[in-house]
């Protein structure tokens, strides 16, 4: 059969976010594929030079849609490590609870989105419909579903009242029954695990040669997460529970991240009933002393490090994010092959792509 | 004269059928939204979807054929409808004769090889695709559907659908003697209007619009409607081989019994692709050749068995 090449994005019902490959097929064989990036890329990392360190943390939080959280979570722990400050316990079990609630909502949305892409449209509602609840928690507790403003330099912009307390008890209870359903579906569903099982399969030795983190790598059997590796407070004070799969296929991709939602709600049920008592914020100067630092913590797609360096003033002079995602793309090229068209859905959405926060 | 026009303009032609096409769209559209939990649309939303598709702009893509752009959805449209008329509607039945079942199937599979020149004809690389996997699903559904409805035609004796929809009235309904026979017409009736879990030349993660990829406007709009209209007469078609109790019945309550079989076969349809993730085109072939054809053979030839 000729060889075509079907062009993916920049725009495609596949792709959330603006992304484009060029895919060689014969028939409905995929051939390979080539791929551009930086479609949305804004130069975050160089404005953030010309503000404020108060101003940078409101920027950062527009990295990602999803986690955008963790990214002000990371570069709020390098400033206050350059400024010497420690901030108090109550400030960072809300932080955690806050990452923890994102990991939550950002795996039941990749959740929808595989089984969307698979034609398996009534899980993508039910997930979805689930994934409010978190997102309410969040609205309820922050004011905002997505960016949630949650940290500032020193700790965190509000508390948490015991009526709020409650709420977050609630709704994560509801949670975890919903989520059991759904890890119900992906076990059980012989048309998804005929979609996903063996397609695509990554071997361990491959994801460490492209430095691939998160779930992509824990679902080939590497075993690899920062809340436990290199925790940050008061991820030192949890008992995280790794899980990896050694299959690396599709399924395994699937069944990780719905096992890592149970897994997340169970550290918030933790996290809410370790919380101590206290302010949830210290005073933080405007200027940050000369040096630099690496900050290192877990998304829910993997590590995110952020480098940033201070000469004295007010701005930072250099501030460099490496995401997940990027890693992640770079392993995109080895896995479109040997696959079929159908696949191509799948094998995009198991790697779980965050454009905004590759391109930045 | 005038008899004649009514049957193919009113009853049981072009306005009872697009009718009941739009009244199937609703019921499928909003029994799906509850299975998503969500609340679905309102009654009018297929008619009021329709008006505005034809009342939008008709974009031709440069160095497509336009005039087998407008025909094509033309065509099927006319030979689903041309295939409604010799189904029996609660015993109704002005066109009967014998042999119109393979009529039926004939027409019925028009649609589905425009289809195919739809997305040859307008020269995008998703509607090349689209159509080349409408051709493949097409080998793999219709020799198993073909060997199964030709179940109840050999079991009543007779190629006429009015007659083999008459027959269970001593016999009682094929869907009895041929539950197998039923569940494999169902599946290839999904193949056929390309509905989920099967809508494997429209999936919109993979091949964009499929074969419609470059339609816009009134043709759009044909094509909807002829994928409602070919919904139905697959349904009617159903009902009539295999649920035969609109013929056992008063004929009063026999348009009563054949409306709540419509509706039972609306909900198995509904179910069916709210519950199922679609299948890969090799899959489907596997699926069609491996396990639909020697099930459909084996039913076939139990009928033939009981009937020596």
């Amino acid at each position: 059969m000729d060889k075509i090449s079907i062009p993916i994005g920049p725009h495609h019902p596949l792709l959330k976010e603006p992304l484009s490959m060029r895919i060689d097929i014969a028939g409905e064989r995929v051939l390979g594929g080539t791929l551009r990036m930086g479609y949305v890329h804004r130069g975050i990392e160089k404005m953030t030079a010309q503000r404020t360190y108060v101003q940078d943390v409101h920027l950062i939080e527009r990295i990602c849609g999803i986690c955008s959280h963790v990214h002000t979570t990371t570069f709020c722990l390098g400033v206050e490590k350059l400024l010497g400050i420690d901030v108090p316990p109550r400030a960072q079990y809300i932080r955690a609870l806050m990452c923890e609630l994102e990991r939550v909502h950002s795996h039941l949305l990749w959740l929808g989105i595989l089984s969307k892409h698979v034609g398996l449209e009534t899980v993508f509602m039910h997930t979805w419909h689930d994934r409010e609840l978190a997102l309410d928690i969040m609205e309820g507790i922050s004011g905002g579903r997505v960016s949630h403003a949650a940290n500032q330099i020193g700790g965190v912009r509000f508390d948490l009242s015991p009526e709020q307390e409650v709420m977050v008890k609630e709704n994560i209870g509801k949670l975890k029954a919903q989520v059991s359903g759904v890890l119900g579906v992906i076990e059980n569903e012989p048309a998804l695990r005929a979609r996903t099982q063996g397609v695509a399969p990554v071997s361990a030795d491959l994801i460490r040669d492209y430095c691939v983190v998160g779930p992509v790598a824990r679902a080939s059997g590497v075993d690899v997460d920062l809340r436990r590796d290199d925790p940050w407070p008061p991820y030192d004070q949890l008992d995280v529970n790794v899980i990896t799969r050694p299959e690396g296929d599709a399924w395994a991709r699937t069944l990780i991240r719905a096992l890592e939602t149970r897994e997340s709600l169970r550290l918030c049920e933790v996290l809410l009933r370790q919380m101590p008592e206290g302010p949830v914020t210290v005073r933080a100067p405007r200027k940050v002393p000369e040096g630099e630092v690496v900050t290192r913590s877990e998304a829910p797609r993997g590590e995110v490090l952020y480098y940033l360096r201070s000469d004295g003033s007010d701005k930072p002079a250099r501030l460099k994010v490496r995401t997940p995602t990027l890693a992640v793309l770079s392993l995109l090229p080895e896995q479109l092959s040997k696959i079929h068209v159908a696949d191509i859905p799948v094998v995009l959405a198991g790697i779980d792509l965050c454009i905004a926060c590759a391109d930045r | 004269m005038f008899r004649g026009l009514f049957y193919l303009l009113i009853f049981p032609g072009l306005a009872f059928q697009v009718v009941c096409g739009l009244i199937f769209e609703w019921i499928d559209r909003k029994l799906l939204a509850r299975f998503q939990r969500r609340i679905g649309p309102p009654w009018y939303q297929p008619v009021a979807d329709l008006i505005k598709l034809f009342s939008k702009e008709d974009l031709v893509p440069l160095g497509s054929y336009d005039l087998v752009e407008v025909l094509l959805p033309l065509i099927s449209l006319s030979a689903v409808l041309t295939a409604g008329l010799y189904i029996p509607i609660a015993r109704f039945t002005p066109f009967s004769f014998e042999g119109d079942l393979i009529v039926i199937q004939f027409l019925m599979s028009v649609p589905t090889l425009a289809y195919y020149l739809a997305g040859i004809a307008s020269v995008g690389i998703y509607s090349i695709l689209g159509g080349g996997r409408s051709l493949l699903q097409y080998f793999s559904y219709e020799v198993p559907l073909l060997i199964t409805i030709s179940g109840p035609a050999v079991m009543a004796g007779s190629w006429s659908v009015a007659e083999i929809s008459r027959s269970q009235l001593t016999m009682g309904p094929f869907i009895i003697f041929q539950p197998l026979g039923f569940i494999l017409a169902v599946v290839g009736l999904i193949g056929k209007l390309k509905r989920d879990p099967l809508d494997i030349p429209s999936a919109s993660s993979e091949v964009v619009g499929g074969s419609l990829t470059e339609f816009s406007g009134a043709k759009l709009g044909f094509w909807y409607l002829v994928m409602n209209v070919q919904a139905v007469v697959g349904i009617f078609l159903l009902v009539n081989l295999y649920m035969g109790w609109s013929n056992l019945t008063f004929p009063f309550a026999a348009i009563l019994v054949f409306l709540v079989e419509f509706l039972l076969m609306v909900l198995i349809l509904s179910t069916t692709s709210a519950v199922f993730a679609r299948l890969r085109i090799d899959q489907l072939a596997g699926l069609g050749w491996r396990i639909l054809v020697p099930l459909a053979l084996t039913q076939l030839g139990f009928v033939i068995l009981m009937g020596v």
